[in-house]
This record gives structure tokens, sequence and C-alpha cells, in this order.
């Protein structure tokens, strides 16, 4: 009886071993952690951009000089960094850590971008309608920018048989909206060596 | 008369396990080359694609349930039918997913190779033709556009640039490989990327002029090619304009052709004649010779941008050699194999009619080829101002007749634009494909 009870019991085990290599398997890692699947644009490149970004940007002296010459801190507003590259890049992901970075400074203020303030005006207007006197929030008093965040992202790629080398760079400008005049520039380049495997 | 006897007679446990193990040897060959069928089913879709009746097209290409080796296909041939169907995001889900895919089967693969040369060629990883890899790149734009997404469309358009330079770096002696109908759209792409892009899209358009002249010399250049050029050296703004783009037929479909070949020492060796299979193109025609596209009191006669049919026959005879060196190669493997496998089993005389007979029926013709895929585009470009129009297409046949007319109703021009819009036309296929 007992051999039979443990070649059932060995079954079972070896059905569950099957059945847990069919399941997916997620770990969870840090978001520091370089992991390169493909050799395409991945989170590591957009970190090591923002942190570039900044870095150069809260240091490159345009906060001071905007604070001594208005008396207060710049007001800033995103607009489009254009993908030049070959690969479908969002680049609201290093652009939002900028934005993060300019606000939690304390030295820059953002206002919202083309595309956020369409939400807020309708809710402005819908606060016409249905929110009590005191608590409405005014049309007509939104804060102007002192300045517009643009940029690219461009590659080169050189590819040959399985290998390529792979070339980004972005740029970042601060372009004052009074005057066009570009008030603080960013660069970050990217170069990557893949070699594809030869066999599968 | 065959000895079914000696079956029987395998009495010593040896003897039946080296029967066994021979037989089992033959079934697995013989469910390989049952496993391996595409063109078969596919009537079911190609006619309810010419029948207008997507959805069901779609139902019929997952009902095939193309997976493994077969997988890109499924891809290829979905995201067409969800771009025909104007889901040109779900579409380009499908074309991105076929394009991974067929890069990473640019690696080797060992034991396809293999099953390549001893059962045929169906057991390997179908990665599209050359020709095909190209057009992936065009549809990716072309969805892009006609979502009004003009820098995903610029994002396609240099991956082909990099694409077609790998493709052309593997191909040195194809001409016809250098994507001519991309660069040109990939010029419009450019242009309307403005900027830095206008002197890729005047470089894009002199080499699409230099594709056209290479991939054919009797191929017509397009027309509008030496318009833009004149525009853009001009530094004059692009007009605004509807460009329509017509998806004419289907492309090619192979089919199987069997050669027949006398074994030079038949019976101890084989039986007498062996089977070569190997792929014969066929040329599907085009339905639309021309396309008549008027709006606004306006018309303009449509030009051939791409004859997929022509690309494809020359990309198929390129390969063919290398098909057919395959096929003697599977030849020799098999008649090899079935005779060691006679000697293990005794050389029973059951087992060696099943053994040709297994050699035989493995031997099938990889016949896979993306289906959908149009037998040629015609493109016509209507130059409009800025407003909103009802854009008529009318279809005409070699006889030039009226097969058919569609009608875009509220198509909005912007001003120095292009406006993109598409359509299909497909004859009911005559019969259906017969099995690879």
């Amino acid at each position: 009886m007992f051999p039979k009870n443990k070649a059932v019991l060995m079954l079972l085990a070896l059905a569950t071993l099957g059945l847990s290599a069919c399941a997916t398997d997620v770990k969870r890692v840090g978001v520091e952690e370089v992991r390169d699947l493909s050799g395409k644009w991945n989170d590591t490149d957009s970190r090591l951009v923002s942190e570039e970004m900044i870095r150069d940007a809260l240091s490159g002296g345009w906060i001071d000089r905007h604070q001594a010459a208005a008396n207060k801190a710049p007001t800033v507003i995103v607009g489009k960094v254009r993908n030049l590259s070959h690969e479908h890049i969002s680049t609201g992901t290093f652009v939002k850590d900028l934005e993060r970075a300019f606000v939690n400074s304390g030295r820059v203020d953002m206002v919202a971008s083309a595309a956020e303030r369409e939400g807020i005006r309708a809710e402005r207007q819908d606060m016409d309608l249905n929110a009590s006197e005191e608590t409405r929030a005014a049309q007509g008093n939104e804060a102007g920018a002192d300045y517009m965040l643009m940029g690219t992202i461009n590659s080169i790629i050189d590819a040959s048989g399985s290998e390529q080398i792979r070339f980004y760079q972005v740029d970042l400008t601060l372009i004052s909206t009074k005057d066009n005049r570009k008030v603080w520039t960013g660069q970050k380049k990217l170069k990557k060596d893949i070699k594809a495997a030869t066999f599968r | 008369m065959l000895n079914v006897s000696s079956f029987v007679e395998l009495s010593s446990p040896f003897g039946f396990l080296r029967f066994f193990k021979a037989l089992a040897a033959l079934s697995f060959l013989l469910f390989l080359s049952g496993c391996a069928t595409y063109s078969a089913g596919f009537y079911g879709v190609e006619n309810a694609t010419a029948n207008r009746d997507l959805v069901g097209a779609v139902k019929s290409l997952d009902d095939l349930k193309l997976s493994g080796a077969d997988l890109a296909l499924h891809h290829l041939n979905k995201a067409t039918l969800l771009r025909l169907q104007g889901q040109f995001a779900e579409s380009n889900q499908q074309f991105d997913a076929a394009k991974t895919l067929m890069e990473k089967l640019t690696a080797i693969s060992v034991t396809e190779q293999l099953a390549s040369v001893t059962v045929n060629d169906g057991m390997r990883a179908y990665d599209g033709l050359p020709t095909e890899q190209l057009m992936v790149y065009s549809f990716l734009s072309l969805n892009y556009l006609q979502m009004g997404d003009v820098e995903g469309a610029a994002v396609e358009a240099r991956q082909f640039n990099v694409k077609q330079g790998l493709i052309a770096e593997k191909h040195p002696k194809a001409p016809y490989l250098s994507g001519a109908f991309s660069r040109y759209l990939n010029s419009m792409i450019f242009e309307a990327s403005g900027g830095d892009d206008l002197d890729t899209a005047r470089i894009e358009l002199e080499k699409a002029r230099e594709g056209y002249h290479a991939q054919n010399a009797r191929f017509p250049v397009p027309a509008g090619i030496a318009n833009d050029l004149q525009r853009l050296r001009a530094n004059r703004a692009m007009p605004s304009e509807v460009t329509f783009v017509l998806h004419n037929g289907l492309g090619p479909s192979l089919d199987e052709e069997v050669i027949r070949v006398a074994n030079p020492s038949p019976g101890e060796h084989g039986p007498a004649m062996f089977s070569l299979a190997v792929p014969k193109f066929i040329k599907r025609a085009a339905p639309v010779a021309r396309v008549v596209l008027s709006a606004g009191g306006k018309e303009v006669q449509s030009e051939m941008v791409e004859d997929i049919n022509a690309l494809a026959e020359k990309s198929f005879n390129d390969r063919l050699p290398v098909i057919r060196a395959r096929a003697i190669a599977r030849f020799v493997v098999k008649n090899v194999a079935a005779q060691v496998a006679k000697k293990q089993a005794g050389d029973n005389q059951f087992f060696n009619l099943l053994a040709d007979i297994a050699t035989n029926a493995s031997e099938r013709a990889d016949t896979r080829t993306w289906s959908l895929i149009p037998a040629n585009i015609l493109m016509a470009r209507l130059s409009l101002s800025p407003g909103q129009y009802d854009i008529t297409a009318t279809y005409y046949d070699e006889k030039n007749q009226i097969i058919g007319t569609r009608v875009f109703p509220g198509v909005t021009v912007k001003n120095a634009q292009k406006t993109f819009i598409a359509d299909y036309f497909l004859n009911p296929p005559a019969a259906p494909k017969a099995a690879r």
C-alpha cells in the first residue's frame, strides 16, 4: 500500500514541478538595476539622461540670473521634445524627472503644459457652474511661463551583419517666452555596442 | 507481394525492439510532415477579405492557429487585415511583433537547419522574404500617417534605412531590394516632419529615383518624384493634398511542384523513383489597372508605386537554386537514413514499404508566403485647398471598365499637409491553394 501512495505522491510532485515551469515568473528588481535585453533605448538610458540633465539644469546659473533680474523664481512650461531617433521613445520619462527636480528644488516654478491645462480649464469652467462661490477658482488667473523647455532626441545607427553601434544624443533647451533667448542648454550622449546572437 | 508474415516473425525481443524503434522514427517523420500545413486553409481568409468581410477574415486567420515556425505569418497577415479594417494602432502592434520576430530569426537555428535537410523546408521558422521585410516598414509608416502621427512614421522611415542597408549588404547582387517605394513614402514623411528632415526628404527622393531605375528598367519612375524634387530644391512649401494608397489584389502564392527523380539503384536501395518537392511561383493578377481620384471638381490619375509581384518573383528566382540544392541534400540524407532503418528492422518487407512511403510523404515544398500582401500598390495624389471633401476613388480594369467606386466622406485637408487615405480591392480567389 505504502509504495503505491509513494508513487502517487511522486507523480503529484512531478506534476506540480511541471505546472510551476509553465507559470509566469515575476520578481521585483531595483529601478537602478541595469538590465539590457534588446539593446534598444530602455529605462537605464532614460535615467542616465535624467540624472545628467537635472544636475546640469540646477547648477547652470540661469536660475540665479533670473532671480536677480526679476526678483522671483523662474516659471517654466514643458513644450515639445521631438523624437528624431530610430526608436519609438517616450520622452515623458526624463522630462517628468526634470520637472519633479525643478519643483522639489523650490527654486523653479512649473506650470501645466498645453496638454495638461486643457483638463484644468475644463474643471475651472465646471466649477463656475457647480462649485460654491468661496471655493471656486476664478478664470484668467493662470501663471504665465518665463521659459519653455524644448528638446530633441537624435540617434545614429551604424550596422553591419549582426553588430550595431547605436548613438543617442538628447538635447534640452530653456527658451525665454519673452524674447526667444536660450538661457540653458543641456546635452547627454549615449553610445552602445550591440552584438546580436549568431545562433538561437 | 508484401510479406506481412515477416512482421510476425520478429520473435526475438531484441529484433522486435529494433523494429519498434525504427517504426517509431518513421512515425515521427510522418507526424512532422503532417504538422507542416499552411496554405490549404488560407482560401477562407482570402475569400472573406475579397468579400470585404474583414471580421470573418480575422476569425478564419485565427482559426488557422499559425504558431511556432509559422508565427511570423500570423502576425504579418493579421496586421494586414487590421490595417484594411482601419485599426491602425492594433495593426502596428502586429507588424511590430512580426518585425521583432523576424529580427530574432536572423540568428541561425542548428535544429531547424538540420530539420530542413532531413524532413522538409517547412521545418524552418518563416522569417519573410527580404522584399516582405522591407514592406513591413512601409505599412507601419502608412498606419502612423493615417493616424496623423508623422513622428511615429519618421521613426519607421529611419529604421527602414538601417534595415535596407543590412539587406543590401547581405544581397549585394540584388538591386531590386533598394526599397524604392519605401524611400518615396519616406520622403513624404520627412518633408511633413520639416526642419532638418527636409534635407533628408530630398536625399530620400533621389535614392527612390535611383532605386526605381535599379529595380526594373521598364518600371516608370512615378512623376510625383520629379515634382517633389523640384519643389524641395526650390525650397517651396508642401502643397495641401490627399494621398490615396490602394492595396491592389493579392501578391504571389507558391504551389508545390514535385520533381520525380529516378533512383540509380532501385530495389535494395529504395524505390525506383524519388520525389523532390520544390515551390512554384504563381503570380496573381492585380484587378485594378488605374484609379481616378476626384474631389472639389478636380481629378487625378493613379501611378503604380510598387510592383510587389515583380519584386517577389525576382526574390524567389534568386532563392530557388538554394532551395533545389537543399532538396537534393534531403534526397541523399533521407535515402541513406531509410536504408539504415531498413537494415535495423531486419529488412522486413512491410517496414521497407512504410519507409519508402514516409520518405516520400515527408518531402513537402515550403509554400509559405505573406498571403495578404498586395500584388502592387497604386498611389494617387490630389492637390486641394484646405477644407473638407468627399473623396471619390474610381477603379478601372485593364479593359477600361469601371469595376468599383469608393467614397471617403468628410476628409479634412489641412494647409500645407498631406492627408493619407487607403483602400484595397481584391477579386475572390479562384480556388483553394494546394496544401504545402
